[in-house]
């Protein structure tokens, strides 16, 4: 789906800031890129869609040669929200907001309404349809960007700092259409340098530092390599940390949600009181 | 003085140290109040860190012996006095909040008032912003009123939360004893640190009783309880 | 462009002087220029600028400048110096025709103006780079009396030109990834073509602007009287050049007696 070899980007004046990036990313993944700033993780993002071009190595995106296709050709398999939606915003209505990005991938006018209704009401604003989007909240501006990214259908959608600079509610209200969206087959990717968003949705973790991948793999084994982490002036997940402390005594290995720990509390304690009773 | 913790917006009056802020001009209450925003771009006038700092003494024609020694001072009180002589535009944005926290405390007021400082920042300036708060807090005792959504950080360093909802005060009051409303606080959306929530939940299973903890150290304490609780 | 403007930190001669007396070389540098029509004197004067460049560390910024001045100046021979006629004629631009005739006399105005507008263009990013802003604010409001609040917009203009410029290339990419495409030929469809890039920004600054103004007016802005943080002295070193300055155009204006 998605593949990088040997990928390393340096400015004109020789400052590598990618450095030999190996990824594959497979269809339907929920994978997170995090990192400090300054790592690459923005620099990888630009990659994907071809705003930026490789100095050495590949990327393959869903078939397409990044390095020698257009963005606006790549848009069609690639679709990124990015953190500010304001970036974007310029039409007198939110149905011509959505429209914009099919009117740009050519797509027949006559098909544009369904599409256009249709991302609406996944994404619940389709009572705004005729509103100035500029007079929505950022929390509403920022799911018309969704809804811009959803109607073009794409394969892959690209996160860029979700929920930084939002309303806590409203973050994890566009991460539950997320993951709703992920569960029917979307490929998501998500730069964040939020942990506790990393523990409630990504499946895999990829940790840039200073332009090399020094983790990657599942999250419930790379969110507990504090080192990497602290590299990266990250801490592991809250309910990770807790559930360190019990590890020795054998409990909650691997476990980083609220809801995990809470399944394993009840089911050791059911397992003890068999164990007395019976 | 204790760092108080809002979410929303304001309605009606304010009245800050007995006038009413809409009488008295902005340079008046700027004596009372300093203020930092959101966006750490949008509050930067100068290129430089230190005529970013005398900005506002210069606006209320403080003489310029004295803002020398308040350039020092303030940057001292916010932890950054090695950035005297930087140039604004090289900074990372928890910098550049901490050289606009120095340029509100310049003015020497008495509360320090901040709406969403870290929003845009990652860990690291979060941290750093916060715990300048922190310090200002407890060895100047500036009265610090912080709105923030970074639920774990307002456990760690305010003592008194209030939240608020559609213009009205919901709850005020301890730190502890907020958070504990679990029930509302989901409801109105805000968030609580991952332990707390977890706690929440043994406590509707019936399986604790206790305080709720706020952070690691005293979640390890009620989960370890739990745990060997049925161990009878 | 934000560049030739943008002060580049140094401790150098040059850069320790007065900006009333930076000013003042200008306009020597200015009458000089037009004070000989010999091109070896008036790139004389130039190579003196690149050499003040050079002396203050801004040289590797400056040269850019030039280059591009000298680009332009040559469009401005290229105009001039087909249409003077007197003098010997040198060469012909289209030899077999005889068209585009070149004469000596040509080839010197055409020099002299070329270089009599380098060098005196130049001067303006010199000063820029030499000086702090605010030292330019604080003399253009001290000495010169220009009231606080323009020489105040002038310089939060230019502050602002990069962030703006950083805000247009995120909009860019934004509207790239939706598809937006900006190639036509077109100059109707380019007007509208920037429809989704000028709105945001737009937006954009005016939210900034209004943040600004809040962030200033909580901490007293325009309230009275103002002081100032920096302090700006006329020094000997000042004098004494201002002494050179003037001193040297009455003895350039001798010269050709001697």
């Amino acid at each position: 789906m998605i593949r990088i070899d040997n990928l390393s980007y340096q400015y004109k004046n020789g400052n590598k800031v990618l450095k030999n990036l190996n990824i594959t990313i497979k269809s339907g993944e929920f994978a997170a890129v995090i990192g400090q700033n300054g790592a690459g993780k923005t620099t990888l993002l630009k990659h994907l869609n071809g705003l930026l071009k490789p100095s050495q190595g590949n990327i393959t995106i869903c078939g397409l040669d990044a390095a020698k296709t257009k963005t606006s050709v790549l848009a069609k398999k690639i679709g990124f929200l990015f953190q500010n939606p304001d970036h974007q915003i310029f039409c007198p209505t939110v149905y011509e907001e959505i429209a914009f990005g099919l009117k740009n991938l050519g797509v027949q006018h006559s098909g544009i309404e369904n599409l256009v209704y249709g991302a609406a009401e996944k994404v619940g604003i389709e009572q705004y349809l005729k509103t100035n989007p500029f007079s929505l909240s950022k929390g509403q501006r920022q799911r018309v960007a969704l809804a811009s990214v959803l109607a073009m259908g794409t394969e892959v959608l690209v996160l860029d700092e979700p929920t930084t600079g939002q309303d806590y509610s409203e973050g994890i209200e566009i991460m539950e259409l997320v993951k709703e969206l992920n569960v029917q087959g979307k490929t998501v990717i998500m730069v964040t340098h939020d942990m506790e968003l990393v523990a409630k949705y990504a499946k895999r973790v990829i940790v840039l530092h200073n332009g090399t991948i020094i983790e990657d793999g599942p999250a419930e084994e790379v969110l507990g390599r504090e080192e990497s982490l602290a590299l990266s002036n990250l801490q592991p997940p809250q309910v990770y940390l807790l559930a360190k402390r019990f590890h020795k005594q054998g409990f909650f290995k691997g476990t980083y949600t609220v809801e995990d720990m809470f399944d394993e509390i009840i089911s050791y304690l059911e397992g003890e009181e068999d164990a007395s009773n019976g | 003085m204790i760092p108080h913790f809002q979410r929303g917006d304001f309605y009606g009056e304010v009245r800050v140290d007995g006038k009413d802020t809409v009488e008295n001009n902005c340079a008046s209450i700027a004596y009372s109040v300093g203020s930092v925003f959101q966006d750490p771009e949008a509050q930067i006038v100068s290129s430089m860190v230190d005529e970013e700092i005398a900005f506002g003494l210069e606006n209320l024609n403080i003489p310029r012996t004295e803002i020398a020694v308040r350039i020092k001072e303030s940057l001292e009180m916010a932890g950054i006095p090695e950035l005297r002589h930087s140039s604004t535009a090289q900074l990372s944005g928890g910098q550049k909040q901490r050289v606009a926290i120095a340029a509100a405390i310049a003015l020497r007021p008495k509360i320090l008032v901040l709406d969403e400082p870290t929003s845009e920042l990652d860990p690291k300036g979060s941290m750093d912003v916060f715990n300048t708060l922190g310090k200002l807090n407890m060895e100047y005792n500036v009265t610090v009123v912080v709105v923030e959504q970074k639920i774990q950080y307002l456990a760690e360093f305010c003592s008194r939360l209030v939240v608020m909802e559609k213009g009205g005060i919901i709850l005020d009051g301890p730190t502890r004893a907020i958070l504990a409303n679990q029930e509302k606080l989901k409801e109105i959306g805000v968030n609580c640190p991952p332990v707390t929530r977890l706690v929440d939940m043994l406590k509707k299973e019936g399986l604790y009783q206790g305080e709720f903890p706020i952070n690691i150290d005293e979640a390890y304490l009620v989960i370890s309880k739990v745990l060997s609780g049925k161990r009878r | 462009m934000p560049a030739m403007v943008e002060y580049i930190k140094a401790d150098s001669f040059f850069h320790r002087l007065n900006p009333i007396t930076k000013i003042l070389w200008t306009f020597t540098v200015l009458i000089m220029s037009f004070l000989f029509n010999d091109p070896l004197a008036v790139f004389i004067i130039l190579l003196s600028n690149l050499l003040i460049a050079s002396i203050s560390g801004i040289l590797r910024q400056i040269l850019p400048v030039i280059k591009a001045l000298f680009i332009f100046s040559f469009l401005l021979i290229i105009f001039q110096i087909f249409f003077v006629d007197e003098g010997k004629t040198l060469f012909y631009a289209i030899p077999y025709f005889n068209i585009g005739r070149v004469t000596d006399t040509g080839l010197d105005m055409s020099l002299v103006m070329s270089f009599r507008m380098v060098a005196t263009v130049s001067t303006i990013p010199i000063l820029m780079m030499t000086t702090q802003m605010t030292d330019m604010v604080v003399v253009l409001v001290e000495k010169l009396k220009i009231p606080f609040k323009y020489a105040f917009m002038f310089i939060t203009a230019l502050r602002f030109i990069p962030t703006f410029m950083e805000e247009m290339e995120q909009i860019l990419q934004a509207q790239m990834s939706r598809g937006y495409n900006s190639d036509t030929r077109n100059p109707f469809k380019k007007l509208v073509i920037i429809i989704p890039l000028a709105i945001p920004l737009l937006v954009s600054s005016v939210k900034k602007t209004e943040k600004m103004a809040i962030s200033m007016e909580a901490r007293g802005f325009a309230s009275g009287p103002r002081s100032y943080y920096r302090k700006i002295d006329m020094r000997k070193t000042d004098y004494a050049v201002i002494a050179a300055l003037v001193a040297v155009i009455p003895a350039a204006a001798l010269m050709p007696l001697l």
